[in-house]
């Protein structure tokens, strides 16, 4: 068999590529009938329920369970190591005894009888103070890069050089701007929190794990609990929200792993509403002070930067690689401080680090417009550079200019754009436009599939990968339904277990690159097995043949063909299986690629009395080489761009600075979008050939990156002065109309 | 959720029997919404529920020459449909239509949200603005209760062990009157008030001049208030801006509100002023017989 040549239909013969197939699975997660590992309800399964600190810090002195053991329907009280006495512990909420009973209500009891003393210790949460910070010890210097055009002389100094070289470079630009930007703490928010439900098979575990990692974290349940990974089996068909949370079993997964053990029964552990947002992942906050200079044509040449960062009491902050965004002036110096508090630690957060180091930098590129009296479109387009001279990262310049001229014919940015500060009011209301760039990777991760051909035309595919919003399962099946010429509903996808496959874990937006190139080289080569059987029977060259319409056929010689069916019998008794693997490489691969780009536009009302801002509108541009599937790549986004309108306005972790305790862990406190706080949301994606035909690159985090900068800027386009930090609360709003007094 | 007894009474004197119980602790039922929340938090603990929607009384609504009658467990959604309140009862109508989603409305009962005391309920400023009284039945017969008197603390309320709140009673309106609610949460919709503004204006027949007002303040205080001071100063008085000014000044004289995460005491004052502007406002358009452009939110 000739070696198989991977690509992708192009865009005229695609039949099922690029449609706008709904989700596969779209009715059994509407009606319920989809099952999440909260769902899962075992015979004689226990329930399992956490104490968790109240104390942000405290150490623990002594626990006595004798109480909660003695509720009636408690079958099994679980310490967990970390809460042995005399150990400390830094945020509210972690768990630190499990109680396993009958019931739920039995389990809630039986913890609320549990008996704890602490020792408090001294708190600090105050991460928007950075004075506060580094008189309570919780700073470290985390990073930080020098980049100038000029080299310091032999005999100099660099830091000094660097000192003497920013302010020539300052003395020597046009238009310099200093300003202070920031970006508070949010929590990921999961539907469904994290948890497991969980049993032993003999030796073999079997978790129910609400994950984003299936086919890895056997690995770690293997490793906590010191048993082979070959004796765990993790599934998971549906995860109710990950956000780059779940990508391990945490210490409760393993904990439900040993109390199942040790009672011989199923666990059911999930977090509660409460433990999930204190527990369940944070993205760290950002705080940045900087000043920049431009030249006369507001190309910015200089960027002088400090920024601090927290992510709380463990990982690691906001790195000085994201500052500025996209643009990469010249010469620029940026420091990072962490600062580390008694919160929750962070975890990944949908495009890590890329919407906060957009919401500090593109706003203050925003005010360099603002103070050029110029359009932030403009500014941006000069700052763009040229594709042999570019003076942004990630996407090429020509596709951002391109995608930026689509963005403002959909929100009409000529006509609807005044200079800040400048626009008609409408009684208490001001509009203003705003916008931002991003960047991605985007490239699949690596990903194993076998599909299988059954005599009788049946045709499935077995990966361990996952669904965590990406619509994997039909992207799949659209993949090896183009593939082999036949409806999706003809195919059967099988995944969400780790006994599938390999296939990685769904984050850094590499999921559909991924399962899209493990599939579709499964599938061609299966494809050319059943090519070369039935070659002899048409008497055409196997090379000749294409899959289409449900038949195998001649190309260009409709007469000679065979149904599928009928090729698949010729398999005989045995099905056809053929695996294949994608492992990404720095070689190209001919059908994913990596690096998107993306433009964001928001036009915002501002009611100047209240300080509440109104989206009118809000227009992604997405560039992200070749669609699977139109319906879902645009539900991402919409997704996505929900969620920013969320971080942008309402989103907040609430500390009390006195106690360290998170004062809205709940939903009702936790403010997120209601249907009424969207508007609209005008999508477009960007696929002129030459993005195409680079193959497919993942989209679930660019479109989340810029909506902070677009509506930051949009409202300061509104006002005329900038509401510095997000979210911008109507209270926040109102301080800033109060501080620019007669401004606005 | 603790495990209680469920009760659904089919008459009022069944109804009243079982909240005197002795030795059990009984929450009435209406749609549940603020009941079953606090239950499943574990801050109320009832042994015993008892639904109030199949008493006839509770679910009476009718306009007639003595004015509005408003049966304790009448749902949201039904106010909002009922013609007469829409045209003579404005601030009803406005309170009902953003007190949760369309399927909160289908199950809420503005008997429940004045029961449930919260400072910020979103039907008692309404409620007050449109001066109305409390029908209480307990042992000793039944009582009248002003709204405005009706709360006394967050979460709590002049109801006596074993006593119910039959009815709201608000008077027949008079020509030429208009009323309004309005409030600020930081969302667009669906979120506890930051400040609420109930106001009911009645103008003379040239339009021009404010022959009664009443006005009502929500989450600025423990209590829903009754701006008495800020209505009587618009009564005889001609219409204008600086008016409604002076009304609203009037109204943050009085609110008392705390800080908290949904915004401080001095955010809350200032609102307070910027609501009661615009909930006039609203009002005397209405009043005037006017279409009052008015978005659901701020």
């Amino acid at each position: 068999m000739a070696d198989i040549q991977y690509s992708w239909p192009d865009r005229d013969s695609s039949k099922v590529i690029g449609g706008r197939q709904i989700r596969l699975d779209g009715m059994a997660k509407s009606t319920g009938a989809a099952k999440y590992a909260y769902d899962i309800n075992l015979k004689n399964m226990l329930v399992a329920r956490a104490l968790g600190s109240p104390h942000a810090h405290c150490t623990i002195k002594s626990i006595d369970s004798a109480q909660a053991e003695k509720v009636p329907g408690v079958v099994h009280v679980h310490v967990l190591d970390h809460a042995k006495p005399g150990r400390e512990i830094r945020w509210q909420g972690e768990l630190l005894v499990i109680v396993a009973a009958e019931t739920e209500a039995a389990a809630m009891e039986g913890v609320s009888k549990l008996r704890v003393e602490y020792e408090p210790l001294e708190v600090f949460v105050d991460e928007f103070n950075l004075e506060a910070a580094k008189k309570a010890g919780r700073t470290s210097k985390d990073g930080g890069k020098v980049q100038l055009e000029k080299e310091p002389g032999d005999d100099e100094d660099e830091a000094t050089f660097a000192d003497k070289e920013l302010e020539r470079l300052f003395k020597q630009s046009a238009h310099v701007v200093e300003g202070f930007y920031g970006i508070d703490a949010i929590t990921h928010c999961c539907l469904e929190p994290h948890g497991a439900t969980v049993y032993w098979d003999n030796d073999q575990l079997i978790a129910y794990l609400s994950t984003q990692n299936v086919s890895g974290t056997d690995e770690g349940f293997a490793n906590d609990l010191k048993i082979p990974a070959d004796k765990i089996e993790v599934r998971c068909q549906y995860v109710g929200g990950g956000f780059g949370s779940k990508f391990a079993p945490d210490y409760w997964g393993t904990a439900a792993a040993r109390i199942a053990k040790a009672t011989g029964r199923p666990v059911k552990l999930m977090l509660s509403r409460d433990q999930e947002f204190k527990l369940g992942g944070n993205r760290p906050s950002a705080y940045l002070k900087v000043r920049l200079g431009a030249d006369k044509d507001g190309v910015v040449t200089v960027w002088d930067s400090d920024h601090w960062s927290s992510p709380g009491a463990d990982g690691p902050g906001v790195p000085q690689g994201v500052i500025p965004y996209v643009f990469a002036p010249k010469n620029y110096r940026r420091a990072v401080t962490k600062v580390t508090t008694n919160n929750g630690p962070a975890r990944a957060w949908r495009a890590p680090n890329h919407p906060q180091g957009c919401a500090i930098t593109q706003t203050a590129y925003d005010d360099m417009a603002a103070r050029m009296g110029i359009s932030s479109y403009d500014l941006f387009l000069k700052n763009l550079g040229t594709d042999d001279s570019p003076g942004v990262a990630g996407a090429k310049p020509s596709v951002y200019a391109a995608e930026m001229e689509i963005a403002a014919r959909l929100i009409d940015w000529k006509a609807k754009w005044h200079p800040h500060g400048k626009g008609a009011r409408r009684g208490d209301i001001v509009d203003g436009l705003g916008m931002s760039l991003h960047t991605w990777g985007g490239g699949g991760h690596e990903s194993t599939c076998t599909v299988k051909i059954h005599p009788d035309g049946g045709v499935e595919s077995f990966c361990g990968t996952q669904d965590i919003g990406s619509g994997t399962r039909t992207v799949c099946a659209m993949v090896l339904a183009e593939t082999f010429g036949l409806g999706v509903d003809a195919i059967r996808i099988n995944y969400g277990s780790s006994r599938f496959p390999v296939s990685g874990p769904s984050g850094g937006s590499t999921t559909v690159g991924g399962v899209s190139e493990s599939h579709r080289r499964a599938g061609q080569e299966a494809l050319a097995k059943i090519c070369e059987m039935v070659a002899e029977k048409l008497g055409v060259p196997a090379a000749e043949l294409i899959a289409d319409d449900g038949r195998i056929k001649a190309r260009g010689d409709a007469k000679k063909s065979v149904a599928w069916k009928e090729a698949c019998a010729m398999l005989g008794m045995k099905p056809l299986e053929v695996t294949a693997t994608f492992r990404p490489s720095r070689n190209k691969s001919p059908l994913s690629d990596t690096k998107v780009g993306g433009v964001q536009m928001a036009h915002v009302e501002v009611d100047t009395r209240t300080g509440l801002i109104r989206m009118r509108k809000f227009v992604a541009v997405q560039d992200m080489g070749l669609i699977i599937n139109r319906r879902l790549a645009e539900s991402q986004i919409y997704g996505a761009v929900i969620m920013g309108i969320a971080y942008s306005l309402f989103e907040q972790r609430i500390s009390d600075p006195a106690s360290g305790a998170f004062l809205n862990a709940d939903m009702s406190k936790y403010n997120l979008c209601r249907l009424g706080d969207i508007g609209e949301i005008v999508v477009e994606m960007y696929e002129p050939e030459s993005e195409r035909s680079r193959g497919v690159i993942g989209l679930g985090e660019p479109p989340v990156i810029g909506p902070g900068a677009a509506i930051s800027n949009a409202v300061c386009n509104a006002l005329g002065f900038r509401v510095p930090v997000l979210p911008l609360t109507p209270q926040r709003v109102l301080e800033a109309i109060k501080n620019n007094a007669g401004r606005a | 959720m603790h495990a209680f007894d469920y009760q659904a009474p089919t008459t009022l004197r069944e109804a009243l029997e079982l909240l005197s119980k002795p030795q059990q602790s009984a929450r009435p039922l209406a749609g549940g919404t603020d009941l079953i929340d606090q239950m499943r938090v574990g801050r109320l603990t009832p042994e015993v529920v008892i639904d109030i929607k199949k008493i006839a009384e509770l679910n009476a609504l009718r306009v007639d020459s003595g004015g509005l009658h408003l049966g304790a467990a009448v749902p949201c959604y039904r106010i909002c449909s009922e013609r007469a309140i829409i045209d003579d009862y404005s601030a009803l109508v406005d309170s009902c239509r953003i007190i949760g989603g369309v399927q909160i409305q289908s199950r809420a009962s503005l008997g429940g949200n004045l029961c449930n005391s919260g400072p910020a309920g979103d039907s008692i400023p309404s409620l007050i603005a449109l001066q109305a009284t409390c029908l209480i039945a307990g042992p000793q017969g039944t009582r009248e209760v002003p709204v405005e008197s009706f709360c006394t603390g967050p979460g709590k309320n002049v109801l006596r062990t074993g006593e119910l709140l039959i009815e709201l009673r608000m008077p027949r309106r008079a020509p030429h009157s208009g009323s309004h609610y309005r409030r600020m949460i930081p969302r667009n919709e669906m979120d506890i008030a930051v400040v609420g503004v109930g106001a009911s204006v009645q103008l003379d027949a040239t339009g021009k001049t404010i022959v009664a007002a009443r006005l009502a303040l929500g989450a600025v205080a423990p209590t829903p208030l009754y701006a008495e001071s800020a209505s009587q100063l618009l009564a005889g008085q001609p219409v204008s801006d600086a008016l409604i000014a002076k009304a609203a000044q009037a109204a943050r004289e009085i609110v008392k509100p705390i800080s908290d995460m949904r915004g401080t005491a001095e955010y809350r004052v200032h609102v307070t002023g910027v609501l009661v502007q615009r909930a006039l406002q609203a009002a005397i358009v209405r009043a005037r017989g006017e279409a009052c452009d008015y978005r659901p939110g701020h």
